[in-house]
C-alpha cells in the first residue's frame, strides 16, 4: 500500500530527513514514533503529497505522491495535525461539503454516527471541544471511503477519555482491513494501536518492527518485585546468570532484573514459600518503546 | 461544477452568518446612504445620484479589496486552507467562488439602494438599470479577484491589511467616488486616470444619470473585464494554501501585471488628450452638485 525508500527531504542546508526507508502492509496499522522535529510529519506530508521531496522514491497505492497527486488525493484520507475549519460552519455542512470533493462519497449521516457525532451535527465548529473537533476531523478524512489513512498526532492534547474513544476508531478501521499510518509521542498509543513501529529520532528511522520485536531487540531486562509481610533470608537462591537480584535493607523487598521474568517468579515463589512468608505485593514491569527508545538515543522521548 | 457550487454555497452561509459581513455590505451602506443624502440635502436627482454612486462604489472596493483579500489571507493564517490542500481540488473552483460569492451578497444592496433613492429621495430609476446592475457585477468581481492577488501577496494579515489599503485609500479619494475629480488637483486628477475606480465610477454616474448602456461605456467595461480575468489567473497561479509557503518578492510584482489594463488605459487617456477628465467634468458641471460640495468644503 505504501512504499518509501531511501526518502530525502532538505530545508535549504538542514536535512529533514535522511535516508528514511518503510513499507506499509494492507490493513496494517504503521506507527511514526518519535519527539518532535523527528520528521514525522514531514514525512507523512510527503506521503501526502501536500509536500515535495528532495529524493528517494515514494509510492502510495501506486501513485507518486509528487506526480499523480490529484489522483492519489481521492483514494486517501488524511487528519492533519495542525488544522481548522471555518468556526461557523456547522459539522453537517463540513461533512457535506469535503465529501462534494471526491469521486466516492460515505453518508455524513453515517459517519456522523460512527464518530459519535450526532447530537452535535447542527453545532458550529467553534464550539466543538477538542475532543469533538478531532472526531469530525476524523469524520471529514473518512468521507471518501479511504482505504489508506494518514493520522498525524490524531490524539494530541486530548484528554484521556477522548483519546480513548480515537483509539477505538482506528482500531476499528484496522478491524475493516484498512492502512493507516499513525504519527505520535505517545509511547502507550504505538504499544497499544501499532502493527508495527518506526522510530524516528533526527530525520533518521533508528529502528523498525513490532513493539515486540522492538522490545526483545533491546537490552532492557523485565523488572520483577516480590513484598513480603516478613525478612526473607539473606542467603538469595540460585537464577539464571543473567539475573541481577537485590534485597532492600530490611529483606522484605526483593527485585530482580530477569531475561526469563515467569521462570524466575515461580523460583522466587516457591523459594519464599518454603520461607513460611507470606507475600504481599507482586510487581513485573517489562521494557516499553520508551525504554527502547532511551537506550537507542540516550534521551527520553519527551525531552 | 458541483465543487464549484457546493464552495459558492458553502461561502454564502458563511457570509451570512458572519456579523462583519453583514454590517459593512448592508448595515454601513445604509448608514452611510442616509447621512449623505441627509446632511448633503439631496434635493436634485444629480445630487442624489451622487451620493447614491458613492455609497455603491465605497461598498464595491470595501467588498472586493477588503471582503476577499482579508478573509482569503485569515483562512490561510488560520490553517483553514489546509484541510482543503489535503483534498483532491485546486485552487480554481475556491477563487471563483469567492469572487461569485461576494458578488452574490453585495447585489442586494444596490437594488436596495436604488430603490430607497427611489421612494425617499425621487431618484427616477434609470431604463438601463440592467446596465448598471451588470456594471456592479462586474466591478465587484473585478475587484474581488484584485483584493485575492494582495491576499496571495501578502504573507500576514498585517502585511495585506497595508496592501490593501495602499490600493484602497486612493481609489476611494483620488478616483471621484468620494470627491469631484474638478476638486482634486491635476497631478491627482493625472493619477486617477490610472485607477481603476476611476472609470467604475464614470460608467456608473453615466448609466444613472444618462441612461448610458454598457456599450456607451465600453472602454471601462473592457478594462473591468480584462482586470477581471487577468487577476483571477495571477491569483491562481501565486494561490497559497498554507502560511508555511513564502512568495517570493518578484512575484509580487504580478500586481502591476493584473492593473495594466488600467495603466495602458490611463497613459491612453492622458496621451489622446484627458477624454476621461473632460467626461467626468462634464458629467458634473451639468448638475449643481459640484457646486454643493464645493460649498461645503468652503464651510468647514
Amino acid at each position: 500500500m505504501i512504499s518509501v525508500e531511501k526518502l530525502v527531504k532538505n530545508y535549504g542546508s538542514f536535512r529533514a530527513l535522511q535516508d528514511v526507508s518503510f513499507e506499509v502492509q494492507k490493513g496494517e496499522v504503521f506507527g511514526l514514533l518519535g519527539p518532535n522535529g523527528a520528521g514525522k510529519t514531514t514525512t507523512v506530508e510527503i506521503l501526502e503529497g501536500i509536500r515535495d521531496r528532495t529524493s528517494g522514491q515514494v509510492s502510495v497505492l501506486g501513485y507518486d505522491p509528487a506526480r499523480q497527486n490529484s489522483e492519489l488525493k481521492d483514494l486517501i484520507g488524511v487528519s492533519l495535525q495542525a488544522t481548522n475549519l471555518p468556526p461557523k460552519i456547522r459539522v453537517k455542512e463540513a461533512l457535506a461539503l469535503f465529501s462534494c470533493f471526491y469521486s466516492q462519497r460515505v453518508s455524513p449521516s453515517l459517519l456522523l454516527r460512527q464518530l459519535q457525532l450526532e447530537d452535535k451535527q447542527h453545532s458550529f465548529f467553534e464550539t466543538l471541544s477538542g475532543g469533538q473537533k478531532q472526531r469530525l476531523t476524523l469524520a471529514l478524512a473518512l468521507v471518501n471511503n479511504p482505504q489508506i489513512l494518514f493520522l498525524d498526532e490524531p490524539t494530541a492534547g486530548l484528554d484521556p477519555q477522548a483519546r480513548q474513544m480515537i483509539h477505538g476508531l482506528i482500531e476499528q478501521l484496522r478491524d475493516e482491513s484498512r492502512s493507516v499510518l499513525l504519527t505520535t509521542h505517545y509511547i502507550e498509543e504505538a504499544e497499544k494501536l501499532c502493527d508495527r513501529v518506526a522510530i524516528m529520532e533526527g530525520g533518521k528511522i533508528i529502528a523498525i518492527g513490532t513493539p515486540q520485536e522492538l522490545r526483545r531487540k533491546t537490552l532492557g531486562q523485565t523488572l520483577l518485585r516480590i513484598s513480603c509481610t516478613g525478612p526473607m533470608s539473606a542467603k538469595l537462591p540460585a537464577l539464571s546468570e543473567k539475573d541481577f537480584m537485590t534485597l532492600s535493607a530490611d529483606r522484605r523487598l526483593i527485585s530482580v532484573q530477569s531475561d526469563q521474568p515467569t521462570k524466575s517468579l515461580v523460583q522466587l515463589v516457591r523459594w519464599i514459600d518454603n520461607q513460611k512468608i507470606d507475600i504481599s505485593h507482586i510487581d513485573m514491569k517489562s521494557p516499553t518503546l520508551e525504554d527502547v527508545f532511551i537506550e537507542l538515543t540516550g534521551r527520553s522521548l519527551r525531552e | 461544477m458541483r465543487v464549484l457550487l457546493a464552495l459558492i454555497r458553502n461561502d454564502l452561509r458563511l457570509a451570512f452568518r458572519d456579523k462583519v459581513v453583514i454590517f459593512f455590505n448592508y448595515g454601513f451602506p445604509l448608514v452611510f446612504f442616509f447621512c449623505f443624502a441627509e446632511i448633503m440635502n439631496t434635493q436634485t436627482e444629480r445630487a442624489i445620484s451622487y451620493v447614491l454612486s458613492t455609497v455603491t462604489i465605497v461598498g464595491v472596493l470595501g467588498n472586493g479589496l477588503f471582503g476577499a483579500g482579508m478573509r482569503a489571507v485569515q483562512e490561510r493564517e488560520n490553517q483553514i486552507l489546509r484541510r482543503f490542500k489535503v483534498a483532491p481540488i485546486t485552487p480554481t473552483p475556491i477563487l471563483c467562488a469567492s469572487i461569485i460569492s461576494g458578488v452574490l451578497v453585495y447585489i442586494p444592496i444596490l437594488g436596495i439602494l436604488l430603490v430607497l433613492a427611489h421612494y425617499f429621495y425621487l431618484l427616477p430609476l434609470p431604463a438601463t438599470w440592467p446596465s448598471l446592475i451588470v456594471l456592479v457585477i462586474l466591478g465587484t468581481a473585478a475587484f474581488r479577484s484584485m483584493g485575492l492577488i494582495l491576499a496571495a501577496v501578502a504573507n500576514s494579515s498585517q502585511e495585506s491589511n497595508i496592501l490593501i489599503q495602499v490600493f484602497y485609500m486612493p481609489m476611494l479619494f483620488l478616483s471621484g467616488a468620494t470627491f469631484p475629480i474638478t476638486l482634486i488637483p491635476n497631478w491627482a486628477q493625472i493619477l486617477s486616470q490610472y485607477l481603476p475606480a476611476s472609470y467604475l465610477v464614470v460608467a456608473f454616474r453615466g448609466i444613472l444619470l444618462r441612461e448610458e448602456s454598457l456599450a456607451d461605456n465600453s472602454v471601462a467595461v473592457g478594462a473591468l473585464i480584462l482586470t477581471l480575468c487577468l487577476s483571477l489567473f495571477i491569483a491562481i497561479r501565486l494561490f497559497r494554501w498554507d502560511k508555511e509557503e513564502r512568495i517570493s518578492s518578484s512575484a509580487k510584482l504580478s500586481v502591476v501585471i493584473a492593473l495594466s489594463p488600467f495603466l495602458v488605459l490611463g497613459t491612453y487617456q492622458i496621451l489622446s488628450g484627458d477624454q476621461y477628465i473632460q467626461r467626468a467634468q462634464q458629467l458634473w458641471e451639468i448638475g449643481d452638485q459640484t457646486k454643493v460640495i464645493e460649498n461645503t468644503l468652503e464651510l468647514e
